[in-house]
């Protein structure tokens, strides 16, 4: 029997280990990426990988991570002061420039318990800058790095640093945010031993196995509040970056009692572009939908998964297998299954299920020679759009949604860092979807190159809008513009274009869907008048 | 010479009159519908003479009008294509796990926000000059609107303001505040620098008519306003920029703390503030902590503050089991009203009652005995509780006070480990009600070798509003990297700031020769977009290697640096009271023990010695268990504790 008092303490505990790792990491950091725009995430781990607690950062990593940890202890024998790096998406990863760090705690002579954390850097090689190539293979994604050792007791293994740096972009900016990375697994761990001596290791273990219970518990709470049955839904992917097929993705949820099973049969199979999630991330997204259900503290960890069965044919787009190329999998297939998760559960339970958020992370990568500077610029970021309306009221206007929630660039920061003009930055009015309560409104970002660069953009929603609910209309699709000499052009979801010094690019990111008939709240006016 | 400090709070509104090396302390309620009643009311009953008074005020005007979203009609103008900046903000949402999470709403609508065309750049280079005809056209707008205040925040104009001061003069003729972003914040950074503009121009005109108001009718002396950087400004400099004012109660206190700790030979403190909701808690090592990085009620406030991180748990904090069967206190709160079980008008079981139940207070002494507490309504509702727990009703109580204690503990480590300090080093300066309550746990939890608690600890904030200086705050982004330029040359460029700091000290009326002045740079690696804030001598750059050490584990020699931001304080002294040093006369406490209470410590219910804290004289030691009283706080000491009255009239309590 467990003490209410202590797992109140121990959850207060491990995840403020978790938020200090996080703060270490985002300070200690080079790029904008993961400065400002907090694209990472920090956790702990119990002896077995299973994930105790995180901070709460990206949503996208939740589910993942304990793979990339469980991958480290299976692959590499960790000494103490050992750190294993990693980024292989069929290894636990998501896509390569999401690197892992990994580091045994040690008490009393045994790797005790794990710290990890991910971050996304801004170039990790492959056939474009950034990274997040429109690609056929994960070999044309850049480096790819196995669960190997990058620190042996205390000690870099500088040859091993040496392969990934010159096979990135920016190896500069790549080593200070590794070596960012290091510093918070470090702080982790000597946070770790302190509190494995103020309590106790047998007092730490049991906690840990505790509160993986007490969040399985609300997990459970979640669970019953839905009738018991199936649910399912289908939607679609815009096309996989090569071709232009829609990409079919359909969800049966079965409730039962306390349990729930996601079964994911009858999807597409993974594609030959780069719109392929693996395993890990599936689990995440179906992982966010249940935690925004259950009750608001939950803690992020293990326990959370247990009632969950996710179904998910190998060789499909949402259990992908190697060599598939994955780049688009975590920032953009993710938001899909969130939103068939979605849709299916607002067949039982409406009052707690918005419309379709925009559904896209909308990113956009720059990169090229600075012609003025002579240096490699990358130059990646993410644009957020409209959220679904809900039951209750509209939707909220330029945000991200689900999987995401990184921050945008200052302006200020960024021109001053790169080779580009930001020429309008503003809510892209009447792109939520009308309803009894309107989605939230898209974004629209307009940059202009001052140098010739290669532009990579991987969105979706610019052929199938966000669906709204129970009358409410679908928000507008997105629109990809690109305005040189020649007149402007509309480009697809996604390309890779080389473009010219002085074109602009347009981006104007989808707006959620509406909630209930639009004229309805008219009509109700009109009865109670009558 | 007669000084006043004034601290405006939720119930009371607390005075410390300073006149001829005196301190007379009074509390009085306040009067939140216009709180210059109380303020004005209580300095009439000063029955000694009012000569050349000075009053020194810390208002909370600012900061309601922005939590209670009672502010002017306000309008922004921005680069055209940029007027959503301050809605979208930083396009991310409070709450990852929240399908129903909703966006703060942006202090000016859509329709009041207007775009101008101009555009410069980050060199400082005007692209397009503002084209003033179309600043007519605006004019009429903002009239048709009837707007009440104004802000104006345009792309990169810390990097040349030219083109806000053409708009500036254009609005001239509207005869209305006008916020400008380079005066109010020069930096970097467009959508905070907007975000502070627009909250000073929305918190104009109502600061403005309040601190007129209490001028026209303070005649015989001075007004000068609490700031949030730990100093204070003048009436009429804090009407044109009261954003400088938000949160300056809360900031008082962390001053009146250091400089009473500081005088009693600690310097290196944490701070304290356990209230009714929630718990403040500053660092302090060796000056005041000050953080650029502030936001409240959700909008970001970037003009420097002392740095104040507040977590939901105080002696009103509720506890509930939740979902899972897990204890928890707190966010929730009973605050005064209906307040505790004990108050015998609610029913959810608080702090309070469980340091009720088990004793550690006093129910004669709460509040001079003034409050009735009901024990019996506690013991039911703990019965309760605790049957549902499957605890003893002991340990229930013991849980509650675990669990906030575990809170308030994060909230340390936050000020404390996170920026890479030693809890250790410092000292715990306790004041607030409820702090004395549960300092000794929380000193022993973090291996904290001392907590401080002064006198009056209910009036600390009021008594930091004497103990503080004039302080003016400076700043300017300059993003330069560091090999271009020689040390001399980047003095050179503090040069501006520095004279805009002497003019207006002269207008505070501080001679130069009791002006002390502060140079330091936001300084990172060349590729990093955060700062570390270090002193700018000769020794600057190793200083920030040495820092960034301490806060990140890691420093680099070899990497090139760049300079983000100029800073200047200006601090100009001020005749304050001088804490008065008492003499131990070998006096035995025998004096202030005025019974044994039982108190459940440990699980064991054991004899504490009772005392009153009043009649203890310098030179006091008292040995844990022992429990003293005072009019508005209460200390608990444990058995492995020891409490020393030092010269000041400070209680020391260090652990065995």
């Amino acid at each position: 029997m467990f003490d209410p008092i202590k797992l109140e303490i121990f959850k207060n505990i491990f995840s403020s280990l978790a938020e200090e790792m996080g703060v270490a990491l985002c300070r200690a950091s080079y790029s904008p990426n993961i400065k400002e725009r907090r694209d990472y995430s920090c956790a702990i781990f119990d002896t077995c990988g299973d994930m105790v607690a995180q901070a709460a950062h990206l949503p996208v990593h939740m589910g993942s991570m304990p793979y990339s940890v469980k991958s480290a202890i299976k692959n590499a024998t960790m000494d103490k002061g050992d750190v294993v790096i990693l980024n292989d998406p069929f290894e636990g990863g998501t896509h390569l420039p999401d690197i892992t760090m990994v580091s045994p705690v040690y008490v009393q002579d045994g790797p005790a318990f794990y710290v990890a954390n991910r971050a996304h850097h801004a170039d990790i090689g492959g056939m474009s800058p950034g990274s997040l190539p429109l690609s056929r293979d994960i070999f044309q994604e850049g480096v790819r790095i196995p669960p190997l050792r990058l620190v042996k007791k205390g000690v870099i293994q500088r040859d091993l640093l040496k392969v990934i740096l010159a096979n990135v972009r920016t190896p500069i900016e790549r080593e200070g945010d590794l070596t960012a990375q290091l510093a918070a697994n470090r702080l982790g761990e000597r946070r770790f031993i302190e509190v494995a001596l103020r309590y106790g290791y047998h007092e730490v273990v049991d906690y840990m196995r505790e509160l993986q219970d007490y969040a399985e518990r609300m997990t459970v709470k979640a669970i019953q509040e839905i009738p018991d049955g199936g649910y399912s839904f289908e939607d679609y992917l815009d096309n996989d970056g090569l071709g232009d097929t829609p990409i079919k993705m359909c969800v049966n949820i079965r409730i039962n009692g306390e349990r729930a099973e996601i079964d994911f049969t009858g999807s597409s199979p993974q594609t030959e572009g780069c719109m392929n999630a693996t395993f890990p991330i599936t689990q995440s997204a179906v992982y966010y939908v249940f935690r925004c259900l259950s009750p608001p503290d939950t803690p992020s960890n293990a326990g959370c998964m247990r009632p969950l069965k996710v179904v998910a044919p190998v060789g499909s787009v949402v259990n992908s297998r190697f060599p598939a190329a994955v780049a688009g999998g975590n920032v953009e297939v993710s938001q899909r299954i969130v939103d068939i998760l979605l849709g299916a559960l607002s067949g039982a339970i409406p009052h707690l299920i918005p419309a379709a958020s925009s559904g896209t992370m909308n990113n956009v990568t720059i990169g090229g020679l600075d012609s003025e500077t002579n240096t490699i610029f990358t130059y990646y970021e993410t644009i957020a759009g409209g959220s679904g309306a809900t039951p209750e009221e509209n939707g909220v206007d330029g945000v991200h949604c689900h999987m995401t929630n990184t921050m945008n660039t200052p302006i200020e920061a960024l021109e001053y860092a790169n080779p580009l003009r930001i020429l309008r930055y503003e809510i892209r009015k009447g792109s939520g979807g009308s309803g009894r309560y309107r989605g939230g409104c898209g974004i629209r970002r307009d940059i202009q190159l001052l140098t010739d660069a290669e532009v990579t953009v991987i969105s979706e929603r610019r052929k199938f809008s966000p669906y709204g609910l129970r009358g409410g209309l679908p928000g507008k699709v997105g629109e990809n513009i690109v305005i040189s000499r020649g007149g402007a052009r509309r480009l697809g979801s996604k390309f890779a274009i080389s473009a010219k010094r002085g074109d602009i690019i347009s981006i104007r990111t989808p707006g959620g869907g509406g909630v209930g008939c639009p004229d309805t709240e008219k009509q109700e006016q009109k009865q109670d008048q009558g | 010479m007669l000084r006043v400090g004034i601290d405006t709070g939720g119930t009371f509104t607390d005075f410390i009159f300073y006149q001829d090396g005196e301190i007379h302390i009074m509390k009085i309620p306040s009067t939140p519908k216009n709180p210059a009643e109380a303020v004005l009311s209580g300095l009439n009953q000063w029955k000694g003479s009012p000569d050349g008074r000075q009053v020194i005020h810390g208002s909370t005007i600012a900061t309601n009008t922005l939590l209670e979203r009672k502010g002017a009609k306000t309008a922004l103008i921005t680069t055209m294509g940029f007027e959503d900046v301050l809605e979208i903000g930083r396009q991310t949402r409070s709450q990852l796990y929240n399908l129903f999470v909703r966006k703060t709403r942006p202090l000016v609508p859509g329709k009041l926000r207007f775009g101008v065309e101009e555009r410069t750049l980050h060199t400082g280079e005007t692209l397009k000059k503002l084209d003033v005809a179309s600043v007519q056209d605006m004019v009429r707008k903002l009239k048709e609107e009837d707007v009440e205040s104004i802000a104006i925040c345009l792309l990169f104009s810390y990097a040349n303001p030219h083109n806000e001061l053409a708009l500036l003069q254009g609005l001239k003729e509207m005869e209305i505040p006008v916020s400008v972003s380079h005066r109010i914040l020069p930096e970097y950074r467009e959508y905070e620098r907007c975000s502070t503009t627009v909250v000073n121009a929305y918190v104009y005109p109502i600061v403005e008519r309040y601190i007129s108001y209490l001028e026209t009718r303070i005649t015989d002396g001075r007004l000068s306003i609490m700031q949030s950087n730990g100093g204070y400004i003048s009436a009429k400099r804090a009407k044109e920029e009261p954003i400088r004012t938000v949160l300056s109660g809360p900031a008082a206190g962390v001053v009146g703390a250091f400089e009473i700790a500081k005088a009693s030979g600690y310097s290196n403190i944490i701070t304290l503030d356990m209230g009714g909701t929630s718990t403040d808690v500053s660092l302090c090592n060796a000056g005041l902590g000050i953080t650029t990085e502030s936001e409240i009620s959700g909008v970001p406030v970037k003009v420097p503050m002392i740095n104040i991180h507040t977590v939901g748990a105080g002696g009103g904090s509720i506890a509930h089991i939740d979902e899972g069967g897990s204890l928890r206190v707190g966010p929730q709160s009973a605050g005064a009203d209906p307040g505790p079980v004990c108050y015998c008008r609610a029913d959810n079981l608080t702090v309070t009652d469980a340091n009720l139940y088990l004793g550690r207070l006093v129910p004669g002494y709460f509040l001079g005995g003034d409050r009735a507490l009901c024990l019996d309504n506690a013991k039911k509702a703990f019965k309760k509780l605790a049957s549902s727990l499957c605890i003893s009703t002991q340990k229930t109580a013991d849980g509650i006070i675990d669990v906030a204690n575990a809170t308030m503990e994060g909230a340390i480590r936050v000020v404390s480990m996170e920026k890479g300090y030693d809890p250790r080093e410092f000292t715990l300066v306790s004041f607030g009600g409820a702090g004395g309550l549960h300092a000794c746990a929380l000193a022993r939890g973090l291996s904290i070798p001392r907590v401080l608690i002064p006198k009056n600890p209910g009036l600390l904030s009021a008594y930091g509003m004497l103990l503080a200086d004039v302080v003016k705050d400076y700043s300017q982004s300059v993003l330069i990297r560091i090999d271009e330029l020689k040390t001399e040359e980047i003095d050179a460029l503090f040069k501006p700031l520095i004279e805009r700091g002497m003019d207006e000290m002269s207008r505070e009326k501080i001679s130069v020769g009791s002006l002390l002045l502060e140079k330091c740079v936001d300084m990172r690696y060349v590729g990093q977009s955060y700062e570390i804030l270090v002193p700018f001598n000769e020794a600057y750059v190793a200083r920030f290697n040495e820092l960034h050490e301490t806060v990140y584990g890691y420093s680099d020699e070899k990497r090139p640096y760049e300079i983000v931001n100029l800073r200047v304080r200006m601090v100009g002294g001020v005749s304050k009271p001088s804490l008065k040093k008492g003499r131990s006369k070998g006096e035995s406490p025998a004096s202030a023990l005025v019974g044994q209470e039982r108190v459940v410590y440990r699980g064991e219910s054991i004899p504490f010695d009772l005392y009153l804290r009043e009649r203890l004289c310098p030179g006091n030691r008292l040995e844990g268990p022992a429990i003293l009283v005072e009019y508005s706080s209460t200390l608990f000491l444990p058995p492995d504790f020891t409490c020393d009255v030092d010269l000041y009239g400070n209680l020391i309590l260090s652990p065995y």
